[in-house]
């Protein structure tokens, strides 16, 4: 126990810790600039000078530890004449010009001076000067502002882990600079704004357009941008969003947030959503009112169902939606219109591996904390980037290199690259070979515990590649036995499971390595998430095999639950995936899709395919915020509020569940309605007796009829702690034995001549929101085809040059970018901008053990267009 | 005196391993092999070494704070960027007798169990850069490093190291910083060098001077050595004497030997025979002294109580034309120029206070503008990150009172007090 004395009060403390933290404990406030909690301490402003008893200079409280019998005062004539004067320091370089500086009113040296003095400097010469920065196209650098408190150079390094700005120069001629100049070649994240104390490091959006007391209203609430579901503040004005702010002390992400989350709220307002809706005559679109709109659709899925029976209807979840209104489409589905056919684009990778991972290990084996993986003293990633996928997970990942551990990527390590050992980059679709030869290297060095005798089982009947076969995919036996040496040398380790190991051939192997990493090294898995609500989704049924809360469909005992708590009968037999519903479509056995939130022609791979299934459909439903690809062959068009308008909740891919709040009004709040209304709507008007008033209505359903959410409402929702396995009982345990495809045999490794075309998942883009974000847009203004040095060469093509991709599924012609970092035989393209989407040029083939999809015939030839 | 440090620096090739071999060199380290770590450690403590770099510290006492840590590698760095303005008593050796630097570095590091050194070398040393590098070489050649020294079973590797020009790299954390490959800027301690240096682990950071006194303290053994001097901090000191004297230049002298010997005995007095009016004892950051306290002997306990310090040992004597508000002015210029910026009284304060001075030089000086000097200076005492701050403060406050009627003569009339160039 430490005894120490602030301003004559005795503070008591466990560990040491600084003079200004066990002030704060104590309740006592230090004034400070360069301090910032979760950063390191800097000591550079000296603000936060003490007096200390026994020592003859003045003390920062920020950089000293506390040492038992120390006795310290904070407020002495001596220390406010040192502030005085450290403030009078500062503002000689600093330009008086908070008449015109956006940050006036949240300035922290604006709010010392104002407090702590002096009244009038006595500088009298020149101050420096240097230009504005206009480089970038969402922050402003104004480096005469700056303080060099060095917080945003602290918060790149340490926590962002991006380095990209340093103080260049020297005294008083130091600046807060990327090193050499010019624009940030940085993540955007933002990061550096929150930790700026003035105006130096500015938002362009909303630039001197507002001033921060004209924010009538904070909304706190999740971010709908991916499945980490950090929390932040929507700050409003006139109905407007003006910024969108992470907060320390609310959620789990600390104060952080990426640049999706904080830059790229913009797309729901951008003037282009559906304000009315919409109906097809005479083949084109025309505005309808919601009467006519919603009375159609009833009276059409009444007929078909009438005359096609309930298994003619099909539907598309949301991971955009709310659990409330996932919930609401798979009732109407389901109870209402007499079908199981109900899934979601979380088919495309998140649910086939969770469930099945589910079947290795059990209920909730995904969920696990994304604050932990920072404490953990490994990590081994497949199958994507975290730090563009789920951005803040990744910064965990990152964190796990700085305290010393160690970060292994399986594939091309994107935003990794700098925290790993050593690259570990396979040939395309071999990696199945190379985990096949970590996992039998490691089995060397751990031994079968008998607790999952399944997979044990399979273990031993592993075909373990040779040295030659290794050497087929490019990965030695030495880095082989390097990786499991690293791997067992871990005692805390994690796995983190993309997307593109789940779409390969022979998905479950993948999977199952996977797993069987994991469980030989006692790891903790996290899979990552595209989707705010990914998880959620599948959490309220909206599956054709799952009912809400995970009971299975086809088990007569968990359905009858299910239709006890309801009172209203589900469909007996599981119903028809996601491509399984295109394929029936296409074959003219589906006759109704009601999509909501969801755009499956730009979604699904092979575009033209899906487009001629839609169109063979009798009635396609599109309920949204924008007219997507999709939404424009509809029947008919329904217009949703977005993500800031809604009132629900999330579950991330840890499985907390968190509430989403309503930040604005919808635009066209006389008609716009939220998704679960107007399914509700639909459901009573087809036969359902239950009225819902609030959203809380649908909710309280949800916690009656899923097993799992059962007793948790929103208050302790919105507490931050609603974790799994909340209340319930997790349904099910392993399930003893369980499939995978291939165990004996391994593929064939083959280079083909022509590149693949893989699926970029760029930071700054997500899907098809962002591309109506204009800051998302300044950052990654259009499609670019990501190519090697070497492959363009070979093409004749530099950076910013036109090619021309194609192969039978179609041709598209867009701008080149070098990036030294990826492979020579795979060209990457997001699936983001219009016309452009990758997904159109992949084929795909359906996975015999998942039900998902793998990627297959997927190479393009490429060829410079001249012009 | 006899000299020690600078042994044999006339003699063509000195800085030569064969020239070094034949007037006995590397023969220290023969007898600190056959001693334990410990006991060199107890020799240099006993033998009242105290860092030569400026601070004083006392080097045995360092050591011992180090080789008590229990992590390794343990990293033995030679502080050699000599900037402060004033200074070049390290150049001697550096660019003469580098083999002498070398055997020291290797029984110190024997003593700490150091495997790997480093001299950051100041980057406007290219000279002794070369010097330096064909020293080494040698001393690889003839077995004195690499990996089994002269079949002791003890390996050292050394390299030199360039700074860039920050005198703020002499600062021994920020000299670490340098050395990682980051932005050079003292880091906060505790924790210090001596438990946590470069890349975390245990460093010793010694200067030059002190380094090269190891070799002396083992051969002659402590209570010799501790003979040199002034028995409180004793041992040979090299004094680069500067400015407005006959013979500038740099001299070994015991510690302790009063200002007066050195300027009138060593450097042959006062510059045309003119009169004495200031002298900085120890370099540009330690305050000025006036003629009286020429016969203060030059050490680290003397000086203090005279109100300036012994610093480096750079002399700097003006005479009867120089105009001290341009030397303060100066001086403050180099202080702006080179405050690393991590601190606010530090960044701006000298930069201020630079501008002050600058305004009086020309003639464009104001009322109160003394008051506001002192006043800025005082405001910087004591809560700075670094001493660079306090220096540079010091300095002012050391000009104003010893010289204000300077000041205020120039304040007043617009003019300089003194004919330059007299």
């Amino acid at each position: 126990m430490i005894k120490v004395t602030i301003d004559g009060r005795e503070i008591e403390l466990e560990h040491p810790v600084t003079v200004l933290e066990a002030a704060k404990q104590a309740g006592i406030a230090i004034p400070t600039l360069c301090y910032f909690e979760g950063l390191t301490p800097f000591g550079g402003c000296r603000l936060c000078l003490v007096e200390v008893e026994k020592l003859p200079k003045l003390q920062t409280s920020c950089t000293l530890m506390t040492a038992d019998g120390m006795v310290v005062r904070t407020e002495t004539d001596q220390i406010r004449a040192a502030r005085r004067s450290m403030l009078e320091f500062l503002l000689i370089n600093h330009p008086l010009d908070c008449p015109y500086c956006d940050k006036a009113g949240e300035c922290e040296l604006q709010d010392l001076v104002a407090r702590y003095g002096p009244e009038a400097g006595r500088f009298a010469e020149g101050k420096r000067r240097h230009p504005e920065s206009f480089d970038d196209p969402i922050i402003v650098r104004n480096m005469e502002r700056c303080v060099l408190c060095t917080r945003c150079v602290r918060m790149c390094n340490d926590l962002q882990g991006s380095y990209s700005i340093s103080v260049t120069g020297r005294g008083s001629h130091s600046f807060v600079e990327p090193f050499s100049g010019g624009r940030y070649d940085c993540e955007y994240c933002g990061n550096c704004l929150t930790v700026c104390p003035v105006g130096a490091i500015m938002s362009r959006l909303h630039r001197h357009s507002y001033r921060p007391w004209f924010v009538e209203k904070e909304t706190e609430t999740v971010c709908g941008f991916c499945g980490v579901g950090c929390s932040m503040v929507l700050q409003m004005r006139e109905n407007s969003i003006i910024r969108a702010i992470p907060r320390r002390g609310i959620g789990f992400n600390e104060g952080l947030l990426c640049v999706r989350g904080r830059f790229g709220y913009e797309y729901v307002e951008g003037g282009e959503e559906l304000t009315t809706p919409l109906m097809k005559v005479d083949g084109e679109l025309r505005q309808v009112s919601w009467e006519d709109a919603v009375s159609f659709v009833v009276k059409r899925l009444r007929e078909i169902r009438d005359e096609f029976g309930g298994g003619a209807v099909g539907a598309i979840a949301s991971g955009r939606c709310t659990n409330e209104d996932n919930y609401m489409l798979q009732k109407l589905v389901r109870f209402i219109l007499g079908s199981n056919n109900i899934d979601s684009a979380a088919r495309n990778y998140y649910a086939p591996a969770e469930l099945y991972l589910e079947r290795i290990f059990g209920q909730g084996i995904t969920a696990n904390l994304i604050s932990g993986i920072a404490n953990s003293d490994g990590v081994f990633v497949a199958g994507g980037d975290p730090t563009a996928i789920n951005p803040i997970l990744g910064l965990q990942v990152r964190s796990v290199w700085r305290s010393g551990g160690r970060v292994i990527v399986l594939g091309v390590p994107g935003g990794l690259k700098r925290f790993i050992p050593y690259e570990l980059t396979p040939v395309p679709y071999s990696e199945e070979i190379v985990l096949s030869a970590i996992v039998g290297r490691l089995l060397e060095d751990k031994p079968l515990r008998g607790e999952n005798a399944a997979l044990e089982a399979k273990l031993r009947s592993l075909r373990i590649p040779s040295d030659d076969e290794l050497g087929a995919t490019g990965v030695s036996s030495e880095d082989i036995v390097r990786v499991a040496g690293d791997l067992s040398s871990m005692t805390t380790p994690v796995v983190v499971i993309g997307p593109d190991v789940v779409q390969r051939k022979r998905a479950s192997k993948s999977l199952f390595l996977l797993g069987a990493i994991a469980y030989l090294t006692n790891a903790r898995i996290f899979l990552l998430a595209e989707r705010p609500n990914y998880q959620g989704l599948l959490d309220m049924g909206c599956l054709p095999e799952l009912l809400p809360g995970g009971r299975p469909v086809e088990l007569e005992m968990f359905r009858h639950k299910t239709e006890e708590a309801l009172g209203m009968k589900a469909p007996e037999e599981k119903g028809l995936n996601l491509f399984e519903m295109i394929e029936a479509a296409a074959a003219g056995r589906l006759k109704a899709l009601y999509v909501m939130g969801e755009n499956p022609l730009f979604n699904i791979p092979d575009s033209a395919k899906v487009e001629k299934a839609l169109e063979n459909l009798d009635l396609l439903v599109v309920q949204d915020v924008h007219l997507t690809e999709t939404a424009r062959i509809a029947d008919v068009v329904l217009p949703a509020t977005a993500w800031p308008e809604k009132e629900g909740t999330f579950t991330n891919l840890e499985r907390r569940l968190q509430r989403v709040r309503k930040a604005r009004r919808g635009k066209m709040a006389s008609y716009g309605r939220d998704d679960w209304k107007i399914l509700a709507d639909i459901a009573e008007r087809l036969g359902m007796t239950k009225t819902y008033h609030r959203v809380e209505d649908v909710w309280e359903e949800i916690m009656h009829v899923s097993a799992l959410h059962t007793g948790l409402g929103y208050e302790e929702i919105a507490g931050g702690s609603a974790l799994w396995p909340y209340y319930g009982e997790p349904l099910r345990g392993m399930e003893g034995d369980f499939p995978v495809e291939g165990l004996d045999e391994l593929p064939e490794v083959t280079v083909p001549e022509k590149p693949y075309l893989m699926i970029d998942r760029p930071l700054y883009h997500s899907g098809t929101f962002s591309r109506r974000s204009k800051a998302l847009l300044g950052i990654h203004p259009g499609p670019s085809l990501v190519i090697s040095p070497l492959l363009a060469e070979r093409h004749g093509l530099s950076d910013g040059d036109k090619a021309r991709i194609s192969n039978g599924r179609g041709v598209l012609e867009l701008k080149v970018k070098l990036d030294g970092d990826i492979p020579d035989n795979q060209v990457f393209l997001a699936n983001t901008f219009e016309g452009f989407g990758a997904m159109g040029l992949i084929g795909f083939g359906t996975d015999s053990v998942l039900g998902s999809i793998y990627i297959d015939d997927n190479t393009v030839r490429v060829e410079k267009v001249l012009r | 005196m006899e000299r020690f440090l600078l042994k044999n620096i006339e003699s063509p090739g000195s800085a030569d391993i064969d020239e070094y071999l034949r007037v006995g060199g590397y023969a220290s380290l023969k007898k600190a092999f056959g001693m334990e770590p410990a006991d060199i450690i107890a020799e240099v403590k006993a033998a009242g070494l105290r860092g030569r770099g400026g601070a004083g510290f006392p080097t045995g006492m360092k050591w011992d704070f180090a080789s008590r840590d229990p992590k390794f590698p343990k990293y033995l760095i030679c502080n050699a960027d000599e900037g402060e303005p004033g200074t070049f008593k390290d150049r001697p050796i550096l660019e003469k007798n580098p083999h002498l630097l070398i055997e020291g570095m290797v029984i110190s590091a024997y003593a700490l169990k150091s495997e790997r050194g480093y001299i950051y070398l100041r980057g406007e040393y290219p000279y002794a850069k070369a010097v330096l590098e064909k020293a080494i070489a040698e001393a690889y050649g003839k077995g004195f490093l690499g990996p089994d020294i002269t079949g002791s079973g003890f390996g050292f590797d050394l390299s030199v190291h360039q700074g860039a020009g920050a005198y703020i790299c002499g600062e021994e954390t920020a000299l670490i910083d340098s050395i990682e490959g980051r932005r050079g800027q003292p880091r906060i301690k505790p924790p210090f060098p001596v438990n946590v240096g470069a890349w975390g682990m245990p460093t010793v950071v010694n200067n030059v001077e002190t380094l090269a006194n190891i070799p002396l303290i083992v051969s002659m053994g402590a209570e010799k050595y501790s003979a040199i001097g002034n028995p409180e901090c004793p041992g040979p000191k090299l004094f680069s004497v500067s400015c407005c004297v006959e013979r500038p230049g740099v001299y070994e002298l015991p510690m302790g030997i009063t200002l007066r010997e050195i300027i009138y005995e060593h450097a042959g007095g006062i510059r045309g025979g003119r009169e004495l009016k200031a002298v900085i004892p120890g370099g540009i950051s330690t305050p000025v002294l006036t003629p009286e306290g020429l016969d203060c002997p030059m050490d680290f306990v003397n000086l203090p109580k005279r109100g300036s310090m012994l610093g480096s040992g750079a002399v700097m004597v003006f005479d009867d034309t120089v105009c001290l508000v341009k030397v303060c002015w100066r001086a403050m210029r180099f202080f702006e120029h080179e405050s690393c910026g991590k601190c606010t009284p530090c960044r701006e304060g000298t930069g201020w206070m630079r501008n002050i001075l600058e305004r009086i030089e020309n003639g464009f000086g104001r009322d109160g503008d003394i008051e506001l000097l002192q006043d800025i200076a005082l405001s910087i005492t004591g809560k700075t990150f670094c001493p660079l701050g306090d220096g540079a403060a010091g300095v002012v406050l050391g000009f104003i009172r010893n010289f204000s009627e300077e000041f205020r003569y120039h304040i007043a009339n617009k003019e300089c007090m003194v004919n330059e160039g007299a």
